[in-house]
This record gives C-alpha cells, sequence and structure tokens, in this order.
C-alpha cells in the first residue's frame, strides 16, 4: 500500500518534471517574439511607464533638471485647471457627435450593397468605397481643409456664386476653432471611415446564414423588418465593439484638431489632447511632467467610459 | 373560368416583377449616391490640380483653362518638398518591411507554437487597442529617441513607426494563422520540418492575402503619419511629406492651392494605385479573418 503511494507519487514528480522541461524548451519559442518584443517594449510600453512617472514629477524637459517627486500635485493642479475640464467637455462633445453616423451610416450602405447581387458590381462598389481608407488620416484632413477654405473651398462657392445664399462678408467660418468646425470634422470623419466600416459590417452580415432570410421571406417579413430582426440582432456584438472602440479613437484623436483648428485656446478644438501636445512640446519650458498627468487623466476617463459601455452592452441573456 | 385564372396569372407575376425592379433600381440609386459622396472631393482635388491659376483664385468651379504645369513644378521647382517626399517613401518602406516580418513570425509563434505566456502577450496587444497609446506615449517615445541619438534624424522614425502598426498587424496576423489548421504544421513535422521551415515554405504562402492587409494597413499608417514626425524632427529638409503639406503656408506664390493640390495628388495616388491592383488578395485577406479585429 504504502509501496504504491510512493511509487504515485514518484511518477507525479517525474511528469511534473518533464513539464517543467517541456515549458523550458518551449521557452525557445520566444525567440519569434522578441523582435516584437523589442519594439513593443522599447517604443510602447517604456514611454508609457515614463509617463506614468513623469505624471508624479516636477518635470520641465527644457530646463533639464532631473526629475522632482511631487506625489499627486500635477493631478490636483489638473483636476481643478479649466482648460482641461473644457478640453474634456470639447472631445466628449466631437465623440457624441462622430458616433452615430460611424456607425449607422455604413451599416445602412452595408445592407444595401449586401442585397447586390451582380458580383461584379458589388466588387466595383466596394472598392470605391474603401478608397477613402487608403488615403491617410493627415492627408484627408489636408484635402478637406481646402474643400472647407473660407474663399477658395467649393462648398463656400457655392454657397456664395452659385446659390448667392451668403456674400464673402458672410460666408461660413468652417475651420479654424469655431462653431462650425467640430461638425465639420464629423462630417470629414464619417467621409473617412464610411468605406473601412462597410466593410467590416459586410464581413459580419456574410457570417449570417441565408435560411435565416429565406425563413422571414415565407413569414412574410419585408426587406425593413428582416434587417431590424435578423440583421441587426446577429450584428450585435460587432456593434458594440466597433461603438465602444470607436469610442475611445475618437475621444483621443489629435491630428485633426491640429490641422483643422490650431493652437488657441479658447477654440472648440483646442482639446485635452491638444492641451497636452501643446504644453509638452510648445510652450515655455515644456512642462512634460503636468502634461503627462493630464494625459493619464483624459485616458483614464476615457476608460472609465469605456467601461461603462461595456457594462450598458453586456449580455443580458 | 379556365381562362380567366389563366388570364390572372401572368398580369400577378409581372406586378410582382415590376416591383422587385423598382426596388432593385431604388437600391442601386441610393449606393451609387453614397458613391459619388465619396468621389466627389477626390475628384475636386485632381480638377484643382488641373487648373490654371488665375482661375483657381476667381471663384470659377470649373477652370477656364486645363493645364498640366504643375506636376512638373511640384516635382523639380521645390527643392525641400522633393526632399521630404523621398524621406518618406524610405522611411514607409522600411517600416512596411520590418512590421510586416516581425508580425508574421510573431503571429505565427502565438498561433502554432507552443509559447508559454502567449495568453499574457495577447492581452496586452488587446488592451492597446482600447487606449490611447500613441498619444500618450508620445512624451516617452521623444525621451527614448534622444536617448538612443534617433531624436531629428529621418531614420529615428521608423522604429516609433513600426511600434505604432505593431500591435494591430500581429492581431491580423494571429488571426489569419488561425485560419490554417494544426495538422499541416503536425504533418511538416513529422516530415522533419523544423519551424523556422515550416513557417517560411508551408505557412507563408498560405498567409499571403493576410500579407497584403498587413502592407496596406501599415502603408496608410507610416506614409500619412503626422503627430511623431512633427514632434520628433525639427529639420525641414529632415521631415516628411506630411508635415510638410500641412505646415506650407498656403495661398502664397510658390504654394498656391493647385500646386498644392498637385502635390497633394502626387502623396495620395501610390496608395489608391496600389490597393485597386492589390485589391483582390485585399478583399480576401480581409475574409480570411483579418476583420475579425
Amino acid at each position: 500500500m504504502a509501496a504504491t503511494a510512493s511509487r504515485l507519487q514518484e511518477l507525479q514528480a517525474t511528469r511534473r518534471r518533464r513539464e517543467r522541461l517541456t515549458t523550458l524548451k518551449n521557452s525557445i519559442n520566444w525567440l519569434y517574439l522578441l523582435p516584437f518584443v523589442i519594439f513593443f517594449v522599447l517604443w510602447q510600453a517604456y514611454p508609457l511607464f515614463r509617463v506614468a512617472y513623469l505624471s508624479f514629477t516636477d518635470y520641465w524637459y527644457i530646463r533639464g533638471d532631473p526629475p522632482v517627486f511631487i506625489g499627486l500635485e500635477n493631478f490636483a493642479n489638473a483636476l481643478v485647471d479649466p482648460v482641461v475640464h473644457d478640453g474634456l467637455l470639447r472631445a466628449t462633445i466631437f465623440t457624441v457627435m462622430f458616433l452615430p453616423g460611424c456607425i449607422l451610416l455604413p451599416l445602412a450602405v452595408a445592407a444595401m450593397v449586401d442585397r447586390v447581387t451582380q458580383g461584379r458590381l458589388a466588387t466595383f462598389y466596394r472598392i470605391i468605397l474603401l478608397i477613402p481608407a487608403m488615403i491617410p488620416g493627415p492627408m484627408v484632413f489636408v484635402m478637406w481643409r481646402t474643400i472647407y477654405n473660407y474663399q477658395i473651398g467649393p462648398i463656400n462657392e457655392i454657397l456664395v456664386n452659385i446659390l448667392g445664399w451668403y456674400s464673402f462678408g458672410n460666408a461660413p467660418q468652417w475651420l479654424g476653432g469655431g462653431t462650425l468646425t467640430l461638425p465639420a470634422m464629423v462630417v470629414m470623419e464619417n467621409w473617412w471611415g464610411l468605406g473601412y466600416h462597410t466593410m467590416f459590417f459586410l464581413a459580419g452580415m456574410a457570417t449570417i446564414p441565408r435560411d435565416l432570410y429565406d425563413a422571414a421571406k415565407v413569414d412574410g417579413a419585408n426587406e425593413w423588418n428582416t434587417f431590424w430582426r435578423v440583421t441587426v440582432p446577429r450584428l450585435r456584438p460587432m456593434l458594440l465593439v466597433m461603438t465602444v472602440l470607436r469610442f475611445g479613437t475618437a475621444m483621443a484623436v489629435i491630428d485633426e484638431y491640429l490641422i483643422l483648428g490650431g493652437l488657441v485656446r479658447n477654440t472648440s478644438t483646442y482639446t485635452w489632447t491638444v492641451y497636452m501636445w501643446h504644453l509638452a512640446f510648445q510652450l515655455g519650458d515644456w512642462a512634460q511632467g503636468y502634461a503627462a498627468a493630464i494625459g493619464w487623466i483624459g485616458a483614464a476617463a476615457m476608460l472609465v467610459i469605456v467601461a461603462f459601455l461595456f457594462w450598458l452592452f453586456r449580455n443580458r441573456d | 373560368m379556365e381562362n380567366a385564372l389563366v388570364e390572372e396569372r401572368p398580369k400577378k407575376v409581372l406586378g410582382r416583377r415590376r416591383k422587385f425592379r423598382s426596388t432593385r433600381f431604388l437600391l442601386h440609386a441610393i449606393i451609387i449616391l453614397f458613391i459619388i459622396v465619396v468621389l466627389c472631393p477626390l475628384l475636386y482635388t485632381i480638377k484643382l490640380s488641373l487648373q490654371d491659376i488665375p482661375s483657381a483664385y476667381q471663384g470659377y468651379l470649373l477652370p477656364t483653362h486645363w493645364t498640366l504645369d504643375h506636376y512638373p513644378y511640384v516635382l523639380t521647382e521645390l527643392p525641400t518638398a522633393t526632399r521630404n517626399l523621398v524621406n518618406s517613401i524610405w522611411v514607409t518602406i522600411a517600416t512596411v518591411i520590418l512590421v510586416s516580418a516581425v508580425s508574421v513570425i510573431a503571429g505565427y509563434a502565438l498561433v502554432h507554437l507552443p509559447t508559454p505566456g502567449k495568453g499574457l502577450v495577447l492581452a496586452f496587444l488587446v488592451g492597446t487597442l482600447f487606449f490611447p497609446t500613441r498619444l500618450l506615449s508620445l512624451i516617452g517615445i521623444y525621451q527614448v529617441q534622444k536617448l538612443l541619438g534617433l531624436q531629428n534624424e529621418t531614420y529615428g522614425l521608423i522604429f516609433p513607426y513600426v511600434s505604432i502598426g505593431l500591435a494591430l498587424s500581429v492581431l491580423i496576423m494571429r488571426s489569419v494563422f488561425e485560419q490554417i489548421s494544426v495538422e499541416i504544421t503536425e504533418a511538416a513535422y513529422v516530415d522533419g520540418a523544423n519551424s523556422w521551415y515550416t513557417l517560411w515554405h508551408i505557412m507563408f504562402p498560405l498567409v499571403k492575402n493576410g500579407l497584403v492587409v498587413i502592407i496596406m494597413v501599415n502603408f496608410v499608417v507610416v506614409w500619412g503619419e503626422y503627430l511623431i514626425s512633427m514632434t520628433l524632427i525639427d529639420d525641414m529638409e529632415k521631415r516628411t511629406f506630411p508635415v510638410v503639406l500641412t505646415q506650407v503656408s498656403v495661398g502664397q506664390a510658390q504654394w498656391s492651392w493647385p500646386r498644392l493640390s498637385a502635390m497633394y495628388i502626387v502623396a495620395i495616388l501610390p496608395g489608391i494605385v496600389g490597393f485597386i491592383i492589390s485589391q483582390r488578395w485585399y478583399m480576401k485577406g480581409l475574409t480570411e479573418g483579418a476583420i475579425k479585429m
């Protein structure tokens, strides 16, 4: 009896030793991940930790002094800084205006392109719709900066010269951080993202079994009902992930604000992201400690809402 | 009675077909409307680049004189712009090659090799998608670059550029590799192939479509990258093209609107042409699992 027990223990020990050996031997596979790890650690993880550390210090890049630990002072200052408040509010306004169009328009277009039965035509539609996605963001913004231009842009040209609704004295000012800049940016962003998001929804629709549509048709459902009762529920997980992902990216955009807005504090495009960048690389002695704190506050606010959205859309079944 | 029945039937079918046709027509009409909206800004920019300078400033939507002069002008007469374009070209090529290689081998190891701790790697990758990494890490990246002597060097941009697209690329490659059955790897091992040989000779041909997606995604990100380049590079001739494109004071003689548009078309055309040529593989790559990301 005792002999069997000890034999069993011995067997287990060997197995454990062998397993540990396999794990050790498999660690060699990390060589495949090594290049990834180098890039990830040096240019993503370490910089993030560095920024986290700096946010607790008094640090001005230009002064060249080493960072001095000051605890939560930067965060305390940032939380009562009206520019931070306005910045977060402006980013939220942009995001709230941007999100519905970014989800609903591509969903509608995808539902229509999905109905196209001629293969070649469907491919053609997809290619054209995807063309904007092949233009890098900043270049899209430069193009729309021309289109929204006060004097030479085609929009104002149509409003003034062709429709005659305005004169060049009172034509709408689309750029520069006025009240129209954020809506103008929303239109631009939706133009840019339309095809890309449509592709996502089309891929999602392709996974829905055709029988479901046939069954709905037999039951006498029209296209509209089929879309809401069959397509949308099936795409629900995808819609959720897209909404949350796009919420996150929209809260943290900066390039479009810099290109279409500018660096004036009391304008609608001066968001927390612009403020952070402005403080860290342009203003005075580059207050990077304070800027880091603002960055973390913005990111934290964003993550809280992302978590809230996941909770809101959680699967209740 | 019978005659009446016979007569009624075709009518009904005809009615249904007519209704069917009109919804079809409406469907295509709406899609084409969207396509026109997508194309309009691009066509406008092309038109502006072919318009002579005086008519562009006189508020004519259609030019009175067409001209091709702006294209040779911007490519030869603006020395730093050409230099910046060349900078962008080689930085983009180097980054895309590096990021493709890194993400192919990483994706392979994450799916087909027993790598301890790959769940942790995966968690980090997905985490970065939900986090504004590019923006927040910028202050830290500036200091890393300064430390390594890469700040204000054009080639120094390659390293942060590889890292911005890396998480998404590895995740895309991972889901593409997941489409390949494990049996293929096992068969290769039985035949005596090692993991490195299996990757390049057996797996690689099967993930080519996914690779096209990665190349396009990273090309678009890097070719137009603006924030990092503007922050890290101080000298005009070391800058990349998007920074110059956004910062030229438009409206002045050298950079009049039609010339800016010509430069702009030069900048966006490679991506669009490349996409149209590779769209067959790109679309396949998307459906092969890349879209799951």
